[in-house]
C-alpha cells in the first residue's frame, strides 16, 4: 500500500502536467481556424480541428484541475520525462487527426506527419499542392511549437510547477535567468522576434504573406515543412535562399547564445564552442559541395553556388528546407550531408543532432590529449569550454556521458538505417533518410512518401521522436512507467 | 610598544623575534599547540593557543591593553574579523590585517581596516627586479601611487658626472637623496653625480619607466 | 507568482543555504547561490530553479561574477562566522545592496556588527530564546497543576 500511495504522489503530478500540457495544445488546435479570416471556404474542415481540440480541451482540463494539488509543488526532472513522453505522444496522435480526416491519411501516414511537425524535422507524406490552407498553417504552427517545446509555451502562458524539472526534462537545459519562469518569458519573447523577422523577410524576399507566415515558422523552428510540395526549390529564388540563411542559422543557436549577442555580450559569444564548430563547418563544407558536387550539375556559377551554401546551412541546422532535389547528387555529396546531418545544430535550440557543442568537445578532447603528451609529467591539467558566460571544467563523468551519448545515437543510426535498407533501397539513400529522420533534418532523397512501406514510416516516426527528446529521456522515463505499472499491479503493498 | 598578532607559521615566529629585538612587548595568539609551546620557550612572549578571532579570547589577551595589532592568518575574513573586533570593542588605536586577495586591499580600507597584499609587494618587486641588476624598488606608497627606487649609477650612466641643475628630471619625479661613496647628500642644484653614487628617486607610475631610463641609459 | 521578482544572491550552500535557496527560487525570485565547493549544490531540490556558482565569495572577483551590484538581497549562510561578517559587509558597504543578512553562530560576534546595518541571525540566540520560553511555559502549567 505504501508503494502506491508514494507512486500515487508522484502520478497525481506527472498527470497533472500532462493535463495542462494537453490543455495547451487543445487551444493550439484551434489557430489553424484563423485561415477562415481570409478563406471562407474552408469552413468545412473546421470540424476536424474542432472536436479534438476540444477533446484534449475536456480530458486534458479534467486531469488537470482534478488533480492538481493545494500546495504548489515542483516536479522533479524523473517525473518532469514521464510528463514530456506522455505529453508528447498524446500531442502526436491528436494532431494527426485532421491528417486523416480532412486528407484521407491512415494511422501511420498521419502519425509521420504530425510527429515530423511536433519534432521539427520536416519530412512530410503529405500531398500539399491539394491539401487546404487550414492544414497547411496548422503544420507550421506544430513545427513553431514543437521547436520551442510543448513544456515551455504550456509554462509561459500558464503558471505551472516551480522548479525547472519540467524544462530540463524537454531538452532545455540552459536557462537565461536565474528563475525558471523569466528565463522561459525571455526565451519566448526571443522566439516570437524571430518569428516576425523572418515573416518580413520572407514577404520581402517575394513570398505572399501566407507563405511568408509558414516559412518563417518552419525556418525559425528548424522545421522544414513547406507550403510547396518542391519546398523552397519551388522559388528558384536568390532573394528568398539567402533570407533562408540566416534565419536557418539563427533557429538553430542555442538561446542562451543569442540573447547574449543581443545584449552586446560579444566575447561570451565569439568563445562559444557552438559558434567556432559553424564558423570552421560551415564554410569548410560550402567548398567542398561546390566543388565536388554543385559544380557540375547546375548551369550556373550562381545557382551551384546558392545550392552549395543552402544545402550545407539546412543540414547543419537540421531545417530540412530543400532548394533542389538530390537525384544527381554523387555519393560524396551525400556523405557530406549526412555527416552535416549528424553533427547537428545548436543545443538547447530548436535543433536536432547529436549537437555541436558534445562534436566540439569530443574535437577538444582529442587535442587535450596531445597537448598533454607534450605537458611535465605531473603537471595537473584542468580543461574547460565556455557555457554561456561561465567556465565548465571538463571532468571525467561529464565525457562518459558524452561518450555514451555519441555511441547510442550512432548504433541506432545503424539499426534505423538498416531497417530501411531492408526493404530494398540503396544504402546511401536509406543512410541519407534515416540521418534525417534521427537529426530531425527534413531533406529528403525520396524514400519518406505517403506510398513508403508502413514499417518504415515507422522506422523514420520513432527515430525522429528519440531525435528531438533525447533518448535517455525516452527510455528512462519509459521504463520508469513499466517499472511503476509492475510495482503497483505486480505485489502485493 | 604592546604589540598583539594573531597568526601561525614561521612568519609570525620571526615577526616576533624581529619586534622583541626592537624592545617591544608581544602577545602571540596562535591555534596551532605546538608552535604555541615552540614560541614560548624560544622567545621572552606572552603566547597564547586559542580561537584568534573570539573575542572572549582577544579580551583574555589582554587586547584592551594593546597599542597595536596585526593580523596575519592565512584567512583575510579572519584578519578583516580581529582587526574590526580589535578596534571596535577594544579600542586598539592601531590595527593592520594581511591580505591574500590585493583587491581585498581597497576593499578592506572602505571598511574601515588597514591591509597590505603580499601577492601585491611580491609581483610589484618582481616586476621591478627582472632586468634590472642596479635598481632596488624599495617602496610603492599611497595605494600605489607613488615609487621610491634605488638606484646605483654606472659609468654608462647619461647623468654621471652632470651637475643636477643640468639635468632634466620628467615631471613629478624627484631625486631625494645620494650616498656618494657612503656619505649621505642631499642634492642641490651644483651637485654632481658620479659613477657609483647611490641615487633615491620618488615618482609616479606614469614617469617610473622614463626616470629609470634617465638615470641609467637602459631601454628598459 | 509574486508581484515582485527579486534578485536574492545566497552566499554558502550548507542546510540552510540550500533550503533557503529552494523555497526562495520556488516562490518565484531570481536566485543565484556561491559556495566554494561543487558538492555542495547536491543539496538543492527540483523546486530550485536558478544559478550556481563555484567559487570563494571573500574574492571580489567572484562577487562580481554573480553580478552582486545588482542583486536586492544578499544572505550569508556559510558555516565560518568571519566570512558571513566579512561578505556582508562587502555587500553592504561596498556594493550597497538594499537588504544584507547574516547567520552568526557564535552570540558574542553578534553584537559587534549590530551598528553596520547588516541583520545578523544567530540560530544559538534564538534557539536559547524559544527553549527557555518553553521551559518557563512548563514550569508555569505545571505550578498551576499541583
Amino acid at each position: 500500500m505504501q508503494t502506491r500511495l508514494i507512486l500515487w504522489r508522484h502520478y497525481r503530478a506527472i498527470l497533472s502536467n500532462t493535463g495542462m500540457i494537453m490543455v495547451m495544445v487543445g487551444v493550439l488546435m484551434l489557430t489553424p481556424l484563423f485561415v477562415l479570416l481570409a478563406w471562407h471556404n474552408e469552413w468545412i474542415y473546421a470540424k476536424d480541428f474542432l472536436i479534438p481540440a476540444f477533446v484534449l480541451m475536456g480530458v486534458g482540463g479534467a486531469l488537470w484541475r482534478l488533480l492538481k494539488s493545494n500546495i504548489p509543488v515542483s516536479i522533479t526532472i524523473q517525473d518532469g520525462g514521464v510528463v514530456v513522453l506522455l505529453s508528447w505522444a498524446i500531442a502526436s496522435v491528436f494532431a494527426g487527426f485532421p491528417f486523416m480526416s480532412i486528407l484521407g491519411l491512415n494511422f501511420t501516414q498521419a502519425t509521420f506527419e504530425s510527429v515530423s511537425g511536433w519534432t521539427t524535422t520536416g519530412l512530410s507524406v503529405v500531398d500539399v499542392a491539394k491539401a487546404p490552407n487550414m492544414v497547411l498553417l496548422w503544420r507550421s504552427i506544430i513545427q513553431l511549437i514543437g521547436g520551442a517545446g510543448l513544456a515551455i509555451i504550456t509554462l509561459a502562458a500558464i503558471t505551472g510547477p516551480t522548479g525547472a524539472g519540467l524544462t530540463i526534462a524537454e531538452g532545455r537545459t540552459e536557462q537565461l535567468a536565474p528563475q525558471v519562469h523569466s528565463s522561459i518569458k525571455r526565451v519566448v519573447i526571443l522566439y516570437a522576434g524571430y518569428a516576425m523577422l523572418g515573416i518580413i523577410l520572407f514577404k520581402v524576399a517575394g513570398m505572399n504573406m501566407f507563405d511568408a507566415i509558414n516559412h518563417s515558422f518552419a525556418a525559425i523552428s528548424t522545421g522544414g515543412f513547406s507550403t510547396k510540395p518542391e519546398n523552397i526549390a519551388f522559388w528558384d529564388s536568390t532573394a528568398i535562399d539567402l533570407v533562408s540563411v540566416p534565419l536557418m542559422i539563427l533557429g538553430n543557436m542555442n538561446f542562451l547564445t543569442v540573447y547574449l549577442l543581443v545584449r552586446g555580450k560579444f566575447k561570451a559569444v565569439y568563445r562559444n564552442g557552438e559558434v567556432k564548430a559553424m564558423a570552421v563547418l560551415i564554410p569548410i563544407c560550402i567548398v567542398l559541395i561546390f566543388y565536388l558536387v554543385s559544380n557540375s550539375i547546375y548551369p550556373t556559377f550562381g545557382k551551384s553556388a546558392r545550392v552549395a551554401i543552402f544545402e550545407v546551412v539546412t543540414a547543419l541546422t537540421t531545417t530540412g528546407f530543400m532548394s533542389t532535389v538530390y537525384t544527381e547528387w554523387n555519393s560524396f555529396g551525400y556523405l557530406v550531408l549526412i555527416v552535416l546531418m549528424i553533427i547537428g545544430g545548436g543545443t538547447c535550440s530548436t535543433a536536432g543532432g547529436i549537437k555541436q557543442y558534445r562534436v566540439y568537445l569530443l574535437f577538444k578532447s582529442f587535442i587535450w590529449e596531445i597537448k598533454r603528451a607534450f605537458l611535465p609529467k605531473n603537471a595537473i591539467i584542468e580543461n574547460y569550454f565556455w557555457k554561456g558566460e561561465q567556465k565548465e571544467y571538463i571532468n571525467g563523468e561529464l565525457l562518459r556521458q558524452l561518450i555514451s551519448f555519441v555511441s547510442l545515437y550512432m548504433f541506432i543510426y545503424v539499426l534505423g538505417s538498416g531497417i530501411i535498407a531492408a526493404h530494398g533501397y540503396k544504402l546511401n539513400e536509406a543512410m541519407f533518410e534515416f540521418a534525417s529522420s534521427l537529426s530531425t533534418v527534413g531533406i529528403s532523397c525520396g524514400i519518406s512518401v505517403a506510398s513508403a512501406p508502413p514499417l518504415v514510416l515507422w522506422t523514420e516516426t520513432i527515430g525522429m521522436f528519440m531525435g528531438r527528446l533525447e533518448f535517455f529521456v525516452i527510455l528512462i522515463s519509459f521504463g520508469k512507467i513499466v517499472q511503476d505499472t509492475f510495482a503497483v499491479f505486480g505485489r502485493k503493498n | 610598544m604592546n604589540i598583539l598578532i594573531a597568526g601561525e607559521g614561521k612568519t609570525v615566529y620571526f615577526l616576533c623575534r624581529t619586534f622583541i629585538a626592537k624592545g617591544h612587548k608581544v602577545t602571540v595568539i596562535n591555534r596551532s599547540q605546538d608552535e604555541s609551546i615552540w614560541s614560548a620557550r624560544q622567545l621572552k612572549i606572552v603566547s597564547i593557543q586559542g580561537d584568534w578571532s573570539d573575542p572572549l579570547v582577544l579580551e583574555e589577551a589582554e587586547a584592551n591593553l594593546m597599542d597595536a595589532v596585526l593580523a596575519v592568518t592565512p584567512n583575510d575574513h579572519d584578519n578583516l574579523a580581529i582587526c574590526q573586533i580589535a578596534s571596535l570593542q577594544f579600542k586598539v588605536p592601531q590595527t593592520l590585517a594581511l591580505v591574500n586577495d590585493p583587491d581585498n586591499e581597497e576593499v578592506f580600507r572602505q571598511l574601515g581596516v588597514t591591509a597590505i597584499s603580499t601577492a601585491r609587494i611580491l609581483s610589484n618587486l618582481m616586476e621591478r627586479r627582472v632586468g634590472f641588476g642596479e635598481i632596488t624598488n624599495l617602496i610603492t606608497a599611497c595605494e600605489g601611487k607613488l615609487n621610491i627606487t634605488e638606484i646605483e649609477l654606472t659609468e654608462t650612466s647619461p647623468v654621471a658626472q652632470k651637475l643636477i641643475r643640468d639635468i632634466k628630471f620628467p615631471q613629478n619625479s624627484l631625486l631625494a637623496y645620494i650616498l656618494h661613496q657612503g656619505q649621505p647628500t642631499i642634492p642641490k642644484g651644483d651637485t654632481i653625480l658620479y659613477p657609483g653614487d647611490r641615487v633615491f628617486v620618488i615618482t609616479m607610475p606614469e614617469n617610473y619607466a622614463e626616470t629609470i631610463r634617465m638615470l641609467t641609459g637602459d631601454k628598459g | 507568482m509574486p508581484s515582485k521578482n527579486l534578485f536574492i544572491l545566497i552566499v554558502g550552500c550548507g542546510r540552510l543555504g540550500s533550503l533557503l535557496a529552494n523555497r526562495l527560487s520556488g516562490k518565484g525570485h531570481s536566485v543565484v547561490v556561491i559556495d566554494n565547493r561543487d558538492s555542495a549544490f547536491n543539496t538543492l531540490s527540483a523546486e530550485f530553479s536558478g544559478f550556481r556558482m563555484v567559487g570563494d565569495a571573500t574574492e571580489l572577483k567572484v562577487l562580481k561574477e554573480a553580478k552582486i551590484e545588482e542583486a536586492d538581497v544578499f544572505i550569508a549562510t556559510t558555516r565560518d562566522d568571519n566570512v558571513n561578517i566579512m561578505v556582508s559587509q562587502v555587500a553592504k558597504k561596498i556594493f550597497h545592496v538594499p537588504k544584507v543578512m547574516a547567520r552568526v553562530f557564535e552570540p558574542k560576534r553578534e553584537n559587534i556588527y549590530k551598528d553596520f546595518d547588516i541583520e545578523a541571525i544567530s540560530p544559538t540566540t534564538i534557539a536559547v530564546e524559544l527553549f527557555l520560553e518553553s521551559v518557563a511555559e512548563f514550569l508555569t502549567v505545571n505550578k498551576r497543576g499541583s
